[in-house]
Formats: structure tokens, C-alpha cells, sequence
């Protein structure tokens, strides 16, 4: 929304800009005053003044929005157009789980981040219905930073919460009485339009209108070029018609036909262009009236800097609507469906719906609704579906409507309804003709689809997709592009179910699939979707053998996914939730907990609108294994039970489950509960007893116990591969519980050998979690060094258990002059350990000479001289860190 | 969309609809009354008076239109059975 530039008819009401002025110096301005009294005319004169240094972020709000997010949108947009903050990022896009506290709180931050001034304008905001948007708008306002303020504008009183600000001075008002014209400013709005009238006529103009603006307006378009303007005002003020009809009528009678004609016929749109207004005319020509209509005066206003779309005053637009019923009321269906028609071609279903249902045509607007409830969706729009839905009266009852109740419960979360009302669309689409049949009942399997994944129930997703899997066989573009958009929702939760269940080859396929599909049908949130859940299903591909880098691989994914997120604005939405989660855990299994907690509390953030148990559970877990990995087995305990609660509601994979209850037990081992921890393990059936992270758990418990033996036998299962394990991270535990149960028996030899088949298996990947969740400290401490060939990770790992952090960049950490190639960072690895030289260069298998010029290059680039200093600025620079992740 | 007009079509009724007499400024000419068909005009001096039967809904309704409309509401009664 722009700020047009005010009219020349317009005359400079200097006063009352220089009010405003004032009035806008306080944190909140409300322009309170009915319609027509000049607000918007006000905010642009005073937007457009020389001298106007504030950076504007303005909004219109339009005709009744029901749609919050919209709204909320718009005003970022505005904001990040006004501080720049915009450019080459993607405008802020509607998504299907919308979260107004979230929204409210990115607009704060992004004004936060802006230094200077910037004044937010919202125009019309009586419009804005909802009484959430308020709220969220009052909260808004109130934590508004220093330097930023608000103008509003509103016909009528709104209930926002600001008495605080109100209380301390912070709120200005500028009411109906401010902005009358006065005598002496009539005056100068005649003169401006080049009207001759009397002292006497303006007085009598003045009265008539008390001031008020679109009269005074309204008579000067009709004094313009009149031939007896004393008279027209004489007459004018001796009718007690009210002045907008009269003044309407007036103004109506003097436009030329063709202007007339255009008026009254777009006038029941909220917005036009030169081609609409042509289609309901009939006439071609019409963007050049519309243009000349807004040169002329104020009651056209152009939307856009390239002046092709236009929207009336509302009062103005009002009055017109009244006016064209009472002289061809017979045309008015024929306007809305003509219309209607318009808006489909160009894709806009909303305004589509809602013009087919003026023209009181419900049983096609049910049809129109329930066909695109799914686009709609996708698109965001919930909440516009659900007004229009409230628009149908009672008594047309439409069955299809079902399928839109359906989405919209969905989309609130409302499971159990959103079954009713499909079951009464199935059976609705038994009965419609074979064309439509197809149709209906892909677009319930969708439906039923989402709910299944919902639910957790992969039973009944994959059911469901037999059906969306077929090829797209449909007649129009549309039933393709419906079938499209379809085809990817399906192999997102299809993909996504089997990755939860472990189906992983299938999964990844699938999720592929998806991804590649909307991004050729042009669905990012799709894509996002996909990428998000695919970042997530690596995991588990990764985990089945050590396979050098899969863990770097995952996180590059996850960083890949997150990054296309944030170009579109979701970087904290539950879309891309998997992706954060996956990146979390992927550095706590690394031994990154420091970086893993912030993408763990930026996932807690991402999740605050509830989109399911499953992914809360990874959430609880990845909290969990952070806690236990820094010795909290206190908080790892609770974070663990709380997983295991959601695992027991869901129809979750089992695999998944006894990995979490096995970390469970190893905790209340630790703490001391061997008691419940037994218990626990004896309450589980006997499949879930034989997977390997139980066999893991019952070792640690066995160790706590003062049973080293017993442990060895829990693990000897896994060490020799008969017991089920989620992947290998199991194996590696299970080598450091027998390498501690080993040492407790005093043979520091079996001990050691154990410790460094752990190290072996590690080392592809850099893994550090089970080192630190197993307690290994001392176990590592005892291994000879020179004896292991994995001495960089083994020094690592220390590091990580010795709670050595990178130091705090308090300190210099000004980047190297030039980066480290790879083979200086190979070496770097080795300098914290205590290998001389010629041992590093046997480790990394080149000559002492080659290792020699690594290390001069290092020290020269780091600015040090010696080993230590090497090492201490490599810490700082996350050189270390690096190099592991490579 | 507001091409429709909004309480009458639908016919939702939530309380027991009263009588009730709008006093508006002014006379009000066969354009804008057709934003008002549940309820009868009369003139009075300058002024224009409508009275009708009105549910809650529509009572809202009609004052919206009159705000919307830009018209200036001089005094609105209810009428109860004595009156």
C-alpha cells in the first residue's frame, strides 16, 4: 500500500498537519472520527509534507478483514519495506499454521533491529474485526521500541488496551471536531477547485456542511465548472436532504454518462482495474476514466505506483452501492457473477467465492469453496475460508460444505470433528455424477490423509495415498493443478510417515519426490515441508553404519532447508521445525551442546502452535540427550519420561520408543533409582527387551549396581551383533559400558581395547554423545596415548567431557588473515594432543617435513608462536570445531 | 462483500426482536432508505424518523449502515409495551 501523493485539489491544511505533527511526537496517535471526515487525506498531506523525515510503514486495512493473517503480513511488509530490511529476501508469505503472538513479535524485532525513527500508520483499523488481532495489536503497542510510533486511524472507537500509555502521557487523540473544515478553510478548498462563489455562499456551503469533508468535497466536484454555483449552494442549503445523497446525486448528474455508468457498475468491487471495469461495462476505456476520476478528486485512489489498480472511499462506495440497486437492481447478479467469473481466470478463489455469493448463486459458491478449500489452505487463507463459510445463510444447506468444514477444523486441530464432517463428505461424494465424484473423493483421501498424519497413524496414511498416488489424470488445468498440489501434500506425509516409522528408503524417495514437485508447481511451503522432513529422515539413514561424514551431511541439509525457509520468512514456523530439531540433535551428537541448545530453543519457539505429538517427543528426547551428554541425568530423566508419555499416546514407531526408554533407564540408573529402573525394564514386552539399547541399558543398571560381570553380559548381545540395534551409535555405547565394566574388574587391558573399538567406530563420523552420556572420562584418561590411532578425536572428546568450552568472544577473535586449507586444519587437530611431530605425521600417514610447513603456515596464520597459543586461538576461532564437522 | 446487505438475509434470530424509532438529521432520500427496508421513514421537521421491528443482530446492523453512510444518529429508543 502506498502513500499516493495528495491530490492537487487537495489544499494544505497546514494547521492540522502540523497538529498531527505534534500529536505524532507522543508514542500512539489515534485519528478517531466518522467517515468521510478526512483522515486518510490527513495522514497523506501530512506523509507527504517536505521535511517528512520519518520512515513510513503503512497499512490500509481492508473492508471487514476477517483474515488476521493477512493483516499481519501486510504490516510486516510495510515495516520491512520502511527499513529496508526487505530487499531481496522474498515479501513475507501467508502459511498454513499461523501464530499471531509469533507474527506480533517478529514485527517487534524487525523494528527493533531498524535504527532511527519509524512511524507505523494503520489505516482503518474499525476494519479489522478479530478481537486476537487487537489483542495482539495492544501488545504491539505497548512494547513498541524507543523511536518507533504509531498513527492509527478508525471511524469509530476501537477497544485497544492502552490506558497505560494513555496514563503516562504516551497517546494523543485527534477527533471529529479537529478535523472539520473551517469557514476560512472552505474558502480555500473552492479557490483551490477554481470555484467563484460569494462570501455569503461559502458561509452558507460551511454551514450546511458543518465542516465536514467529503461533503465539502462532494459540492466542490459539483461547483466546478457549474454555471450558477449561488444558486446550487442556495438550493443546497435550503433542502433537508442529507448533504452525502444530495451532494451525491449532485455530483452523480454532472459526471458524462459513460462516467456514470462506470461508477455505479464497479462500485460493488472492493478494488479495480481498467480490464474489470471494462468486462461489467461492457465498454472498453475504462482505465483512462479511472485515472481522470483520481486526478479530479479524492474519492479514487489508485493502490498501486503503476496506477492500474483503484479503490473507491468507502462511504463514497457505499452510497454508490444503494444507488446502483435502486436504479438497475436486475443487473446487480449479473455485475457479481461477471465479476466472479474475472476472479477465477485470474486465480483469486477467494474474492471469487464471495462475489458468487453476493449474486445469491450458494449452491455454485459451495461448489467453488469446497473445490479450492484445499489451495486455499495451502495459500493460508483458513481464516478467509472461514468467513465465507459463515456467509452462507442457514438454510442452504450444501453437503460439499463439508469438506470446507473439514479443512477448517483441521486446521484448528480439531481431530475428532474434522473425522465427522468427512465422513458426511464420503458419503456426499458417493452420490454426485462420476466427474465430480473423482474430484470429491480425492479431495477427502487428502483430507483424511492429513488427519491420519495427525494422528500418527501410518495405517491409515498409506491407505489413503494408494489413492492420491495415481497418476494425474484430470481433464482442465485446473483439476491438474489441484491434482499437482495434491500429489506433493501426499508424498509429504507420506514421506514423512514412513520416515517416522523407519521406512526409510521409501521415505527419502518420496520426500524427494515432493520437494522437486512443488518447487515445479510453484508450492514453496511444500517444498519447505519436504526438504524439512527429509533433513530429519537422514538420521536414521545415516545411523545404520558409520559412514564417514553422514552427520556432516545431514547438517548441511538441515542448514539447507532452514536457509530456504528464512528466504521466505518461515524460519520459525512449524514447517521447518523437523529440519531445526534434526540440526539440534545433530550437534548435541557431536558434542556441540552449546550451539545444539540454541537450535533447540529456537525449535521450542518454531513449535509453540501444536502441530502434533511426534515431533514434541524429538523435541523432549534431543533435550534429554543434551542434559545427559553435561552430566544432568536429573533433567535428562524428565525430559526422557516426558517423551516416553507422548511415545505411549502415539501409534509411534517401537523402534523409536526404545531408544528413548532405554536412555530413560540408563538415567534413573545413574541417579541412583536402580530399583525403577528394573522395574521399569521388566515391564516391557519381550521385543522391545531384546533390542540393543535396552540390552545397553540393563548394563548401565548392572554397573550402578556394583555388577560389572552382569553388565558385560547384558552388552555381549550387542557387541556381537545378535541384538536389534537402532543404529550404531548403540554399538558405541555399548563398547564404553563394557570398557568400564572391564576396568571395574581390573583388567585395564580389555578395558582399553574396548575403549578404542569405541573410538574406532566414532571416528567417521566425530561422534562425542556417547562418550559423555556413557561417564567415559576416566575410561579415555587411562588409554595410552601413543597406543591409539585416534588420538585428534580421543583429545576431543576430553575437551568436550572436561567442559573445556570455546572460549567466550569476549576476547579478540578477529578471523585469521587467511583461512586454513584443509590440511592445516588436518594438523591443527593434532596440536592439542601431546604427539610430537613425527608421531602426528604417522598418524595423518605424510612426512615429518610436510607436517613441519603445515605448522609454520598455521602459527603465521593464526599470528601465534607456539603450540599453546596455537591451540588457544584455535579454540576461540571454533577452528577445532570446525575442522571436526568438515 | 457489501453488495449484501448483512442482518436481514440472514434471518438469524438471537433474541425476540422490539420496536424501536432512529431519529436521523436530515431527510433521507429513496437511495440511502433502501439501505433501511426493514424499517419505515416518516419526516419530522428536518429530521427523518424510522421505526420497525429489530432482533439484536439487526439492530447492530442498522447501526453500522448508519455509521458507514455517514449519517448523523440523533436519538435511538426502544420502544416497551406501555409506549
Amino acid at each position: 500500500m502506498r502513500v499516493a501523493p495528495a491530490t492537487p485539489r487537495l489544499i494544505d491544511r497546514g494547521d492540522l498537519v502540523a497538529a498531527l505533527d505534534r500529536a505524532a511526537g507522543r508514542k500512539v496517535t489515534i485519528i478517531s472520527a466518522p467517515a468521510g471526515s478526512g483522515k486518510t487525506s490527513l495522514l497523506r498531506a501530512w506523509a507527504g509534507r517536505p521535511g517528512q523525515s520519518h520512515r513510513l510503514a503503512l497499512v490500509q486495512v481492508h473492508r471487514d478483514q476477517h483474515d488476521d493473517q493477512q493483516f499481519w503480513l501486510a504490516l510486516l511488509g510495510a515495516v520491512r519495506q520502511a527499513t529496508g530490511a526487505g530487499s531481496g529476501a522474498e515479501p513475507p508469505a501467508a502459511t498454513p499454521d499461523f501464530n499471531a503472538p509469533a507474527m506480533a513479535d517478529r514485527v517487534l524485532s524487525e523494528l527493533a533491529e531498524a535504527h532511527g525513527g519509524v512511524t507505523l500508520v494503520i489505516d482503518d483499523l474499525h476494519e479489522l474485526t478479530s478481537p486476537e488481532a487487537l489483542a495482539q495489536l495492544t501488545r504491539l503497542l505497548v512494547r513498541l521500541p524507543a523511536q518507533v510510533h504509531a498513527i492509527l486511524t478508525t471511524r469509530h472507537d476501537v477497544r485497544l488496551g492502552l490506558h497505560e500509555l494513555r496514563l503516562a502521557g504516551e497517546l494523543a487523540e485527534i477527533r471529529a471536531a479537529d478535523l472539520r473544515f473551517s469557514e476560512r478553510e472552505t474558502r480555500e478548498l473552492l479557490d483551490a477547485s477554481g470555484v467563484m462563489l460569494s462570501e455569503g455562499g461559502v458561509a452558507l456551503l460551511y454551514q450546511r456542511t458543518e465542516g465536514w469533508a467529503a461533503g465539502l468535497r462532494l459540492a466542490a466536484i459539483s461547483l466546478t465548472g457549474h454555471p450558477d454555483p449561488e444558486r446550487f449552494v442556495t438550493e443546497f442549503s435550503g433542502t433537508d436532504r442529507t448533504v452525502a445523497e444530495y451532494l451525491l446525486a449532485e455530483m452523480l448528474d454532472c459526471q458524462p454518462p459513460d462516467v456514470q455508468d462506470l461508477l455505479l457498475r464497479t462500485c460493488l468491487l472492493d478494488r479495480v482495474n481498467g480490464e474489470l471495469a471494462d468486462l461489467l461495462t461492457g465498454r472498453p476505456g475504462s482505465e483512462r476514466i479511472l485515472l481522470e476520476l483520481e486526478d479530479a478528486n479524492a474519492f479514487v485512489v489508485s493502490l498501486d505506483p503503476g496506477r492500474t489498480w483503484f479503490r473507491y472511499h468507502h462511504l463514497f462506495a457505499d452510497l454508490l452501492r444503494l444507488e446502483l440497486r435502486r436504479r438497475l437492481p436486475e443487473e446487480v447478479p449479473a455485475l457479481h457473477r461477471r465479476a466472479a467469473g474475472w476472479f477465477t481466470v485470474q486465480g483469486q478463489l477467494a474474492e471469487a467465492i464471495g462475489h458468487t455469493q453476493a449474486a445469491g448463486d450458494w449452491a455454485d459458491a459451495a461448489r467453488l469453496l469446497a473445490d479450492h478449500s484445499f489451495s486455499l489452505t495451502l495459500d493460508g487463507q483458513a481464516q478467509t475460508m472461514q468467513a465465507l463459510l459463515q456467509a452462507f445463510p442457514t438454510g442452504e444447506d450444501h453437503p460439499e460444505l463439508a469438506l470446507v468444514r473439514a479443512t477448517v477444523d483441521l486446521a484448528q486441530g480439531r481431530l475428532d470433528e474434522t473425522a465427522a464432517h468427512l465422513a458426511v463428505a464420503e458419503t456426499y461424494a458417493e452420490t454426485t455424477p462420476p466427474e465430480r465424484q473423482r474430484r470429491l473423493r480425492v479431495a477427502v483421501a487428502s483430507l483424511q490423509l492429513s488427519l491420519a498424519t495427525r494422528r500418527g497413524d501410518l495405517p491409515g496414511v498409506i491407505e489413503q495415498v494408494r489413492f492420491l498416488a495415481s497418476p494425474v489424470t484430470g481433464q482442465s488445468d485446473e483439476d491438474i493443478a489441484l491434482g499437482s498440489d495434491l500429489r506433493a501434500v501426499a508424498l509429504m506425509n507420506l514421506g514423512t510417515a514412513e520416515a517416522w516409522t523407519l521406512g526409510l528408503p521409501d521415505a527419502v524417495r518420496h520426500l524427494q519426490e515432493g520437494a522437486v514437485l512443488a518447487r515445479e508447481v510453484g508450492r514453496p511451503y511444500l517444498e519447505v515441508g519436504c526438504l524439512a522432513q527429509l533433513a530429519f529422515a537422514y538420521i536414521y539413514v545415516g545411523a545404520a553404519m558409520p559412514k564417514s561424514d553422514s552427520f556432516a551431511t545431514t547438517q548441511r541439509r538441515c542448514r539447507e532447508a532452514i536457509a530456504l525457509a528464512e528466504r521466505y520468512g518461515w524460519g520459525t514456523e512449524p514447517v521447518i521445525a523437523p529440519a531445526l530439531m534434526t540440526l539440534a540433535g545433530t550437534l548435541v551428537f557431536l558434542g556441540e551442546f552449546d550451539e545444539g541448545e540454541l537450535w533447540l530453543r529456537r525449535t521450542e519457539r518454531a513449535l509453540q502452535t501444536d502441530t502434533g505429538p511426534d515431533i514434541r517427543l524429538l523435541l523432549h528426547q534431543t533435550a534429554g540427550i543434551l542434559n545427559a551428554g553435561r552430566g544432568r541425568y536429573y533433567e535428562a530423566l524428565e525430559e526422557f519420561s516426558a517423551a516416553e508419555d507422548l511415545a505411549s499416546q502415539m501409534e509411534a514407531s517401537q523402534a523409536l520408543a526404545s531408544q528413548v526408554t532405554g536412555w530413560l533407564i540408563a538415567a534413573q540408573a545413574r541417579l541412583g533409582l536402580t530399583g525403577e529402573a528394573r522395574a521399569h525394564v521388566a515391564a516391557l514386552d519381550d521385543e522391545r527387551a531384546s533390542s540393543g539399547e535396552i540390552a545397553n541399558a540393563r548394563a548401565v543398571i548392572s554397573l550402578a549396581e556394583g555388577d560389572p560381570a552382569g553388565a558385560l553380559a547384558a552388552v555381549a548381545d550387542v557387541l556381537e551383533s545378535t541384538a536389534p540395534v537402532l543404529g550404531y551409535v548403540t554399538v558405541v555405547e555399548a563398547y564404553l559400558l563394557a570398557g568400564l565394566a572391564h576396568r571395574e574388574l581390573g583388567d585395564q587391558g580389555a578395558a582399553s581395547q574396548a575403549a578404542e573399538r569405541a573410538l574406532a567406530l566414532a571416528e567417521s563420523d566425530r561422534l562425542i554423545l556417547p562418550f559423555a552420556m556413557t561417564g567415559s572420562a576416566g575410561l579415555l584418561e587411562a588409554l595410552p596415548r601413543h597406543q591409539t590411532a585416534h588420538a585428534a578425536l580421543l583429545a576431543d572428546i576430553l575437551d568436550v567431557l572436561n567442559g573445556a568450552s570455546p572460549k567466550a568472544k569476549a576476547q579478540s577473535s578477529a578471523p585469521p588473515a587467511e583461512e586454513l586449507s584443509p590440511g592445516e586444519l588436518r594438523v591443527l587437530r593434532y596440536l592439542p594432543t601431546n604427539l610430537s611431530r613425527p608421531e602426528i605425521a604417522g598418524q595423518l600417514s605424510v612426512s615429518p617435513n610436510t607436517v613441519n610447513a603445515h605448522i609454520r603456515r598455521i602459527y603465521a596464520k593464526l599470528g601465534v608462536r607456539d603450540r599453546s597459543s596455537a591451540v588457544q586461538r584455535a579454540r576461540e576461532l571454533r577452528l577445532l570445531a570446525a575442522g571436526r564437522t568438515r | 462483500m457489501r453488495g449484501h446487505l448483512p442482518a436481514l438475509d440472514h434471518g438469524r434470530m438471537d433474541l425476540e426482536p422490539a420496536r424501536y424509532v432512529i431519529r436521523i438529521d436530515g431527510h433521507l432520500g429513496a437511495t440511502v432508505l433502501s439501505a433501511f427496508p426493514a424499517l419505515a421513514p416518516q419526516h419530522y421537521g428536518a429530521c427523518t424518523v424510522l421505526t420497525g421491528l429489530l432482533d439484536r443482530s439487526a439492530l447492530h446492523g442498522v447501526l453500522a449502515e448508519i455509521e458507514a453512510l455517514g449519517l448523523d444518529l440523533l436519538e435511538l429508543r426502544k420502544l416497551t409495551g406501555s409506549t
